[in-house]
């Protein structure tokens, strides 16, 4: 009996590889090395990957500047009504992108809610390389929220207590405890929400429009190029699974080296991370 | 025995991809699946209530006509993606069966105070248009240049991947004017004024069907007849398109 619930769990987990590792494998194989790199040198291609580079690193600035004080603060205080703010927080992690690009244009469109404002500075934010930024901080950012907070609570607060008592202000706190303690896992839930937004198609299709060497990124010009030109799609496509799979092997290694430092130094951390 | 089920269960999901690969093959009595240009969304289902429809820009259909999509009947809203199909002999003969004008469309308050379709290469208006490839965005773009209006293009802010895209993000009033058939802009009625391209620029706007090779051919035909026949005509010319 045991051996056969072996057999089904072994054949469960076969399925499941299968199905989620042959169509990226195919991909590689219907695009040759050799013709990769000539496909990506294509103008449209190279452009695309210049807009996305441009606005997912700018966008990740901002939700590490934004998210990590934030998460901090919601790691280690305890208030009325936490976990609202943390359902409101990683609510776009379930939205439709399409319905993400829709609340961008109902938020901040010409005509959406803070349209009039935006415009009183001079700001007009749809079609412009702002909206993509805006587009991707917006399903992006929940992704490094969460990996935040668990990492800020995976700190042992003994730790930080006895920075305290011995002077240490609560920023200084945060800049020489709180921040190396937790790393590995902020690093870890940083990749994680970049890929997340080099991907970003649907709300930023919506929101940001397309519009090659403007708001293109290269998720958009791949599915442009699909009808005209299929060997830059694939091309494209098999570039951003390498990109994909580097962050993702990072996080790996990162969250391995998060692990192993705390079962080194400190345990009691460890054993609540998970 | 619940070991059993549980196995009976994994072997079941397993032979889900397997099966998957199958039913692309002709000769299932399902509905017909007809392929048809955005455009015709309001119209092709008044024809026949028990088909199936697949919207999407008629170059996006052809590539998954050409990927091996099920269609029976595919419905173009230009000549050039069913010319491509029928040299690859995916398609029988094409048809012609109606025509189709382009509108300016700008949001109800009009924001750019467009009057006219030379309006649109003021400076700093929002234009919206199809991609390329897109029928609707590649006439646009033809009855630009026989207006003269080559600065038109210098405003786009976004090429959409089919005309209702287009449409939409003028109607949510973002986009200051977009270039759509006459045909869609019952869709979003309320939110949206029309501004008429004069005639003289007007592209040949003309819709074409084929029937799908690999497809279920006789119902394929049949549906056809109808589009052909007066009834269909009829539906055609009340939606705004003209009889070919």
């Amino acid at each position: 009996m045991s051996r056969l619930f072996a057999l089904v769990l072994g054949l469960a987990l076969t399925v499941a590889l299968l199905f989620l590792t042959i169509p990226v494998v195919a991909l590689f194989l219907r695009v040759p090395p050799a013709d990769l790199a000539s496909q990506l040198a294509d103008e449209r291609a190279l452009e695309a990957l210049g807009v996305s580079l441009r606005t997912s690193v700018a966008a990740h600035v901002l939700i590490l500047l934004v998210g990590t004080p934030a998460a901090y603060l919601l790691a280690t205080r305890s208030f009325r009504g936490r976990s609202l703010v943390l359902v409101a927080l990683e609510l776009p992690l379930v939205l439709p992108p399409a319905v993400a690009g829709l609340g961008l244009f109902a938020a901040f469109g010409r005509s959406g809610l803070l349209g009039s404002e935006l415009r009183a500075l001079g700001l007009e934010i749809p079609f412009t390389e702002l909206a993509v930024v805006l587009a991707i901080c917006f399903v992006a950012s929940p992704f490094y929220v969460r990996g935040a907070i668990a990492a800020f609570e995976s700190v042992d607060p003994q730790l930080l207590s006895a920075a305290r008592t011995l002077g240490a202000g609560p920023a200084r706190v945060f800049a020489r405890v709180a921040l190396p303690l937790a790393a590995g896992g902020l690093g870890a839930g940083s990749t994680l929400a970049f890929a997340r937004g080099l991907g970003e198609f649907g709300a930023t299709i919506m929101f940001a429009g397309n519009l090659p060497g403007r708001t293109q990124t290269a998720p958009l010009a791949i599915y442009d190029a699909l009808d005209e030109d299929f060997e830059v799609a694939l091309a494209l496509g098999a570039l951003l699974v390498a990109v994909s799979l580097a962050i993702l092997l990072t996080t790996k290694l990162l969250t391995t080296w998060t692990r192993s430092a705390q079962t080194s130094g400190f345990p009691s951390a460890a054993s609540r991370s998970s | 025995m619940t070991g059993a089920a549980l196995v009976a269960g994994v072997a079941a999901l397993a032979l889900v991809p397997a099966g998957c690969g199958d039913d692309a093959g002709a000769g299932d009595s399902g509905p017909l699946v007809v392929f048809a240009a955005s455009s015709l969304r309001d119209v092709a289902p008044q024809l026949e209530r028990e088909a199936e429809y697949v919207f999407a820009g008629s170059d996006e259909l052809a590539a998954q006509i050409r990927d091996g999509a099920d269609a029976d009947l595919f419905l173009s809203a230009s000549e050039q993606p069913v010319a491509d199909l029928r040299a690859a002999e995916l398609v029988d003969e094409s048809v012609p069966f109606a025509s189709n004008r382009l509108v300016v469309v700008v949001p109800k308050a009009n924001p750019a105070g467009v009057e006219s379709f030379a309006d649109l290469a003021r400076r700093g208006l929002k234009l919206v248009l199809g991609g390329e490839g897109v029928p609707a965005g590649d006439y646009a773009r033809e009855a630009l240049a026989a207006a003269g209006l080559e600065a038109a293009l210098a405003n786009v802010v976004s090429l959409e991947e089919d005309v209702r895209g287009v449409l939409g993000k003028v109607a949510l009033d973002e986009a200051d004017a977009g270039i759509v058939y006459a045909t869609d802009v019952a869709a979003a009625a309320d939110d949206v004024r029309v501004v008429d391209i004069p005639a003289d620029v007007q592209p040949n706007v003309r819709y074409f069907a084929a029937v799908v090779g690999a497809g279920d051919r006789e119902a394929a035909e049949e549906y056809l007849e109808r589009l052909q026949g007066e009834a269909g005509q009829r539906i055609l010319g009340d939606a705004g398109l003209t009889a070919r």
